[in-house]
């Protein structure tokens, strides 16, 4: 190595070190430039269409099954049992969220849009089996005993109803209609 | 020391009874317990405004939970270093291992008695400082060494390792830069050293304005000494990227907070040393501080050096910030190669120019063309 080339080197370093130096100083002498999100007290905006956790709004969903069945990876769980009025009841709609991949599967195919995705993000447990989302508060045993009680009454009512009509038609009429009205309480 | 308490039996005679001995030896304690507070109060802030610094230059914020604006951040982390547990590997050095902190922390903190802090407030002016400052933090090498060595563990041998080569071969630059200071007070003495940067010219008084090759020279020490120091540029012996964190890796607990001490202790003897060698010390330009009464005479030039030292400090932690870290071929290149040819062509231009203008600086000849 030459003598030039020595000092070369030795201009360079100083240069390329003063040079540094600016920029490190104009970033520290200029706040605008901090970068950093103080997380709990603000918080970025959330995205158009961002896929946070999912939210059942309960009293449009029908209990159809196509969330469940259409789930990758099996983390929606549904109970549900026929109510009077012959319309799906829902005992239990529970999400692990801890699961959920957020594929957005089941938001696409629920018939009446009642699974919608929320901009929330923010859980934390102990367990990770308790990141679980229940959607309906009610124990799901009660739920079916209250509605087997309501079918039951129904049934009850009709049968009433049926031996009432029974008692004031005159008798030779078919019985076809009745036999289908026996049936329908199922 | 031992005139300080004669005086101090002269002004208080019911101090008269007590052995001359005890009140030196109670003195000793109170001044080593007033530098010590001193030393770890400037540890502290110290590492909470390094971390400022850091997220200011990086775009960050930087510590801002802890009190206001992240102010208490230090006293959080002391406590959390004392209160946790200190842990010993299984297969350590036992002995070697509770020894190096302590090697390193007295290395760097046995510095501060020689440190000038202002006209009268220096714990032992030896007529040897600048001798002592290079001889004692020289025990940091042994106890990163000694930590690296006793951990037991590939990645702190290797840190203490280069520490050791690294420490050593910077020790070298570190002397020869400082010597141009030594030659042109005539002196070791830091109180000399510092006196001898006053007078009428003001700041063109400091060494470092005195000739070119002691402009020079300013900037070598404080090349040579970040990497003394193990700062940034030349922190190979931590270098988390790659050991992890070097020579303290198996270290917790207050033991780790002595070496983290005694980093900061190391960079306040060094801006001490550049304000002291080069920037006039506690000198107050156009002023001479010795003639005013002695508390506030002391109490002026501490303030004129501890701003002359924490600035110092303070573009210790930009470089710090700014350059990325050497290989290690290239650091031991940077030294032998460039940093010891320079600071001995340097030391040389010094001595010539001493012997050739009778130990007069550009400045003092100007002012003597003007009478």
């Amino acid at each position: 190595m030459g003598l030039k080339a020595y000092m070369n080197d030795i201009v360079e370093a100083v240069v390329t070190t003063a040079k540094g130096m600016r920029i490190t100083a104009r970033y520290g002498v200029d706040p605008k430039e901090e970068v950093t999100l103080q997380y709990p007290e603000e918080r970025w905006e959330i995205p158009e269409g961002y896929r946070g956790f999912l939210h059942n709004d309960i009293k449009t969903c029908t209990a159809c099954t196509m969330c469940v069945r259409v789930c990758p990876i099996d983390c929606i769980s549904l109970e549900s049992v026929r109510g009077a009025d012959k319309k799906m009841v829902l005992a239990s709609y529970d999400i692990n969220i801890g699961r959920c991949m957020y594929c957005g599967l089941c938001v696409e195919v629920c018939p009446p849009k009642s699974l919608k995705h929320t901009s929330g993000y923010e859980m934390a447990s102990v367990a990770r089996g308790e990141l679980t989302l229940h959607f309906i508060a009610e124990d799901a045993a009660e739920i079916k005993a209250r509605v087997a009680r309501q079918v039951a009454e129904a049934a009850a009512k009709e049968a009433e109803a049926k031996a009432a009509a029974e008692a004031s038609k005159p008798a030779g009429v078919e019985p076809k209609p009745a036999k289908e009205e026996e049936k329908k309480p199922e | 020391m031992e005139a300080l308490a004669i005086s101090l039996v002269n002004a208080v005679p019911q101090l008269a009874a007590v052995p001359l001995w005890v009140v030196t030896l109670l003195l000793m304690v109170v001044v080593a317990a007033v530098i010590l507070v001193f030393a770890l109060t400037f540890e502290g802030v110290g590492s909470l405004v390094l971390r400022k610094v850091a997220g200011d230059i990086q775009a960050r914020i930087g510590p801002n939970r802890v009190g206001p604006n992240g102010m208490l951040q230090f006293l959080a982390d002391g406590v959390k270093l004392v209160l946790k547990e200190d842990l010993i590997p299984a297969n350590a050095d036992r002995l070697l291992f509770k020894l190096a902190p302590y090697f390193a922390f007295v290395g760097s903190f046995a510095a501060f008695v020689v440190v000038p802090f202002g006209v009268g407030l220096i714990a032992a002016d030896l007529n040897i400082g600048i001798y002592y400052v290079m001889a004692v933090t020289s025990l940091v090498v042994i106890g990163v060494l000694l930590a690296g060595w006793s951990s037991n563990n590939k990645w702190a041998l290797l840190g203490g390792m280069r520490a050791a080569a690294q420490i050593v071969s910077y020790e070298i630059p570190v002397g020869m830069a400082l010597i141009p200071a030594v030659l042109i007070a005539g002196s070791l003495s830091l109180q000399d050293i510092v006196r001898s940067q006053g007078g009428l010219l003001g700041i063109f008084g400091w060494n470092l304005f005195h000739n070119p090759f002691t402009f020079f020279s300013f900037f070598l020490y404080f090349t040579a000494a970040q990497a003394e120091t193990n700062q940034t540029p030349f922190d190979l012996p931590e270098a988390e990227s790659e050991l992890v964190s070097g020579y303290n890796v198996e270290y917790s607990g207050i033991r780790f907070g002595l070496f983290f001490l005694s980093e900061f202790g190391d960079m306040f003897i060094v801006a001490a040393l550049l304000t002291a060698c080069f920037l006039g010390g506690w000198n107050i330009p156009f002023f001479n501080a010795a003639t005013l009464p002695w508390i506030w005479g002391n109490l002026l030039s501490l303030g004129v050096f501890l701003t002359k030292a924490f600035t110092m400090v303070l573009i210790m932690m930009w470089v710090r910030w700014t350059l990325p870290r050497l290989r290690v071929d290239q650091l031991m290149r940077m030294s032998w190669k460039y940093l010891v040819p320079l600071t001995f062509v340097n030391l040389l231009g010094v001595s010539l120019w001493l012997l050739v203008f009778q130990g007069k600086g550009i400045p003092g000849m100007i002012a003597s063309l003007f009478g």
